[in-house]
C-alpha cells in the first residue's frame, strides 16, 4: 500500500525523532523497517467502511476530572535531582539559537 | 537456611501468624538466596536490602503487637518489581542506558499498594529495554537466564519477573504486559502470569510503553497467590485516568469449580501456523481436563483475531513513539556530554541512550503516524480494534472463559531469533487480549513432550470478569502436579 522506505527516508525519520544513528546501521534498519511494514499489510485488507475507531479499551469513558484542590508536588530540588546539569534552580541546556557557547 | 521465597503466600502468612519465624528471617533468607543464585540467573538489576529489612521490621512490630491480621494481603511476602516501576529508594532503569542512573522520584501506585499490603521489597527486576522484546536480550545490562535451562531465554519483556519466581528468588513479582509481556515469560519459566483487564491496576508510575495497552500484574507459583496479589495491587487510582473502580475479591471463586461452566475454544488458534505440536497437545489436554471437571467446551470464532498482530504492531509502536518523546536528556536520562547546540545533544543522547529495538519502534511509530501513512495503517488499526473487541464481546455472551495457547513454542536459546519479525510472532496468541482490554493469564501445565521445557496455557476472561478466569485456572491447576520452581532451585516447598 505504501512505497518501501529508502535509506534516505530512514535517515529523515531518524532526524525527525532526534535519534543520531551511525551510518553503518542505516542499511539493516531500512531492511528491518520495510519487513515490519510489509507484515502490517493485513490491516489494509479489511472492509472497514463505517467502522468506528477505538482509541482505548474502556468503553464509554469521557473526560476524567478531579476536584480542583491543592496537592503536593515535587520540590525544586527533587525535580532537578536527575538532571545532567542544573544551575540556580534551572535545567541547563546548550544554546538553542545557534552560535552560542555551550557552557 | 529455609528459603521462604519458595513458599506460597498463605504458607508464609500462616507461619508468621503462628510466630514460627519472623519477617526479618524471611527477608534475610530471601536476600541470601538471591546473592547465591543471581550470578547464574541475573534476574535482579538492584537488590534493595535496606528497604527489605525496614519493611520486615514493621511487620515484626505489628506481629508483636498482635496486629498481624491488619497487615494486608501480602504481609511478609518477599516480592520484587519489574524495573519499569518507580519505587522511591531505588533506580528505575527500564533496562536502558538512557535511565541507567535514574533515581525514582516517586513510587508507582502498584508499588505503594504492594508495600501497603505488607510485601517485603527485594529489588528491581531485569526486562527487555523499555519492555520492547520477548526474551530480555535487549536489556542494556545483559539478559536474564531461564532457570530451567540457562542456555535459554526466560521470555520477555518481564523475563526477570518470571525467572525470579521460577528460581525461588521471590514469592511474588510484578510485571507489565502490553502484548504478552507477563504471560509469555510465565509460560517459558513455568509460573503463573496474570494480566488483569485494562484498568484494574493503576499504571501510574509505571514507565509507559503503549498507554492504551499496558497493564500491571503478578507472577506467582500458584493461582491463589496470583489472586491474592491482585487483591493487593488493584483498585481505583485518581492518578490513572483509565483506572476502574472495581471492588472484586479475586479469590472469591477459587474453590467454585467449573461444573456447568462454558469454556470457549478457538479452532483457528489451534490450527495457527507456527504453533508447535507439543504446545497444541497441552491445550487439548487442558480442554479434556476441563471437560472431566464438568465444564462444557464451546467452539467460538474470533474472525478478526488474525489481524491482531498487525494492529498491535501499528498501535504499540505509535504509542511508544509518543511516550518515548519525553526522553530529552535534559530533565533526566543519559546526556551525551560536550555538545554546543541542543539539536546535536538530543540526537547523540537518544542515539547512544536507546538500544536498537527501541530505536526501531520509535522510528516505526513516527513513520506510521506521518501524514498519508496514518490513514493507511493507524486509523484502520483503530477500526480493527473495534472489530476485535466486538468479537470478544460476542464470544463472552456464549462462554465464561476462553482456553487458548499462550505461546507458539517453549523457551528458545539465546541468539536463536535475530529477525525482529520472528521475535514478534512470539506474541501471536496474546496481543489480541491487550487490544480488547480483556484479562488473561498463563497457567503452567507441565513440561512439553518434545522439548522437556515448561509450557503454559492461556485463559482469557471478559473485561472486568477476571475472577472467571481465576476460577477456571484454580480448577485446572488441581489436575496437574507440576513443579513451579526449576529443579536446580527447588529445595523449598510450595504448599507447605
Amino acid at each position: 500500500m505504501t512505497q518501501p522506505l529508502s535509506e534516505k527516508d530512514v535517515r529523515a525519520i531518524a532526524q525527525y525523532v532526534r535519534i543520531g544513528l551511525p551510518e553503518e546501521e542505516i542499511g539493516q534498519l531500512t531492511i528491518d523497517l520495510n519487513n515490519i511494514i510489509e507484515s502490517l499489510e493485513p490491516i489494509t485488507a479489511y472492509n472497514l467502511n463505517g467502522v468506528e475507531p477505538t482509541y482505548h479499551p474502556i468503553d464509554g469513558l469521557s473526560n476524567v476530572m478531579r476536584e480542583d484542590t491543592e496537592g503536593t508536588s515535587f520540590t525544586q530540588e527533587e525535580a532537578l535531582a536527575n538532571a545532567a546539569k542544573h544551575q540556580d534552580g534551572s535545567f541547563v541546556v546548550p544554546a538553542i539559537l545557534g552560535g552560542g557557547d555551550a557552557s | 537456611m529455609t528459603n521462604f521465597a519458595a513458599w506460597s503466600v498463605r504458607a508464609i502468612q500462616d507461619g508468621l501468624a503462628a510466630k514460627d519465624f519472623s519477617a526479618k528471617e524471611i527477608a534475610a533468607s530471601s536476600l541470601e538466596n538471591i546473592a547465591q543464585t543471581d550470578k547464574e540467573i541475573h534476574a535482579f538489576l538492584e537488590v534493595s536490602e535496606n528497604l527489605a529489612y525496614e519493611q520486615a521490621e514493621k511487620i515484626d512490630a505489628a506481629i508483636s503487637e498482635g496486629k498481624f491480621a491488619e497487615c494486608g494481603f501480602l504481609a511478609g511476602v518477599p516480592l520484587a518489581f519489574k524495573d519499569n516501576m518507580n519505587q522511591v529508594g531505588t533506580k528505575t532503569t527500564c533496562s536502558s542506558k538512557m535511565l541507567a542512573n535514574y533515581q525514582s522520584a516517586y513510587s508507582a501506585t502498584c508499588v505503594e499498594k504492594a508495600l501497603g499490603a505488607g510485601a517485603i521489597p527485594l529489588g528491581k527486576l531485569n526486562m527487555d529495554e523499555f519492555a520492547f522484546g520477548s526474551s530480555t536480550e535487549t536489556s542494556f545490562f545483559g539478559p536474564t537466564k531461564n532457570p530451567w535451562d540457562t542456555s535459554r531465554v526466560p521470555g520477555g519483556s518481564s523475563g526477570g519477573s518470571a525467572a525470579a519466581v521460577a528460581s525461588a528468588q521471590a514469592c511474588v513479582t510484578l510485571g507489565s504486559d502490553t502484548g504478552g509481556s507477563i504471560r509469555q515469560p510465565a509460560s517459558f519459566c513455568g509460573v503463573v502470569g496474570l494480566k488483569p483487564s485494562y484498568g484494574v491496576v493503576s499504571r501510574y508510575g509505571v514507565v509507559g510503553f503503549g498507554s492504551s495497552l499496558d497493564q500491571v500484574g503478578p507472577l506467582t507459583k500458584t493461582v491463589e497467590d496470583a489472586a491474592l496479589a491482585l487483591n493487593a495491587i488493584s483498585g481505583f487510582d485518581a492518578r490513572d485516568c483509565m483506572s476502574k473502580d472495581i471492588q472484586t475479591d479475586f479469590t472469591k471463586n477459587l474453590d467454585a469449580g467449573v461444573s456447568g461452566m462454558k469454556i470457549g475454544i478457538v479452532p483457528a488458534f489451534m490450527e495457527a501456523p507456527g504453533l508447535e505440536r507439543e504446545m497444541k497437545a497441552k491445550v487439548l489436554e487442558a480442554a479434556s481436563n476441563l471437560e472431566k471437571l464438568g465444564a462444557t467446551l464451546v467452539e467460538i470464532d474470533l474472525p478478526h483475531a488474525q489481524a491482531a498482530m498487525s494492529a498491535y504492531y501499528v498501535l504499540g509502536p505509535c504509542e511508544a513513539f509518543s511516550n518515548l518523546a519525553r526522553f530529552d536528556a535534559i530533565r533526566y536520562g543519559y546526556c551525551d556530554p560536550n555538545h554546543g547546540d541542543l539539536g546535536s545533544q538530543y540526537e547523540a543522547s537518544r542515539g547512544k541512550g536507546f538500544g536498537m529495538e527501541t530505536c526501531r519502534r520509535i522510528m516505526l511509530g513516527s513513520y506510521l503516524l506521518s501524514a498519508g501513512v496514518y490513514d493507511t495503517y493507524y486509523y484502520p488499526a483503530q477500526q480493527v480494534r473495534t472489530l476485535i473487541t466486538s468479537d470478544y464481546a460476542q464470544a463472552f455472551e456464549k462462554v465464561s472463559c476462553i482456553l487458548a495457547p499462550v505461546t507458539p513454542t517453549t523457551a528458545f536459546r539465546f541468539g536463536a531469533i535475530s529477525d525482529p519479525m520472528q521475535m514478534y510472532l512470539s506474541d501471536m496468541f496474546t496481543v489480541s487480549v491487550n487490544i480488547a482490554g480483556n484479562g488473561a493469564l498463563s497457567l503452567p501445565v507441565g513440561l512439553g513432550a518434545d522439548s522437556n521445557l515448561p509450557t503454559g496455557v492461556q485463559l482469557i476472561s471478559a473485561q472486568f470478569k477476571d475472577e472467571n478466569m481465576l476460577q477456571v485456572a484454580a480448577a485446572l491447576e488441581s489436575c496437574y502436579d507440576v513443579l513451579r520452581i526449576a529443579p536446580p532451585f527447588a529445595e523449598g516447598k510450595v504448599g507447605a
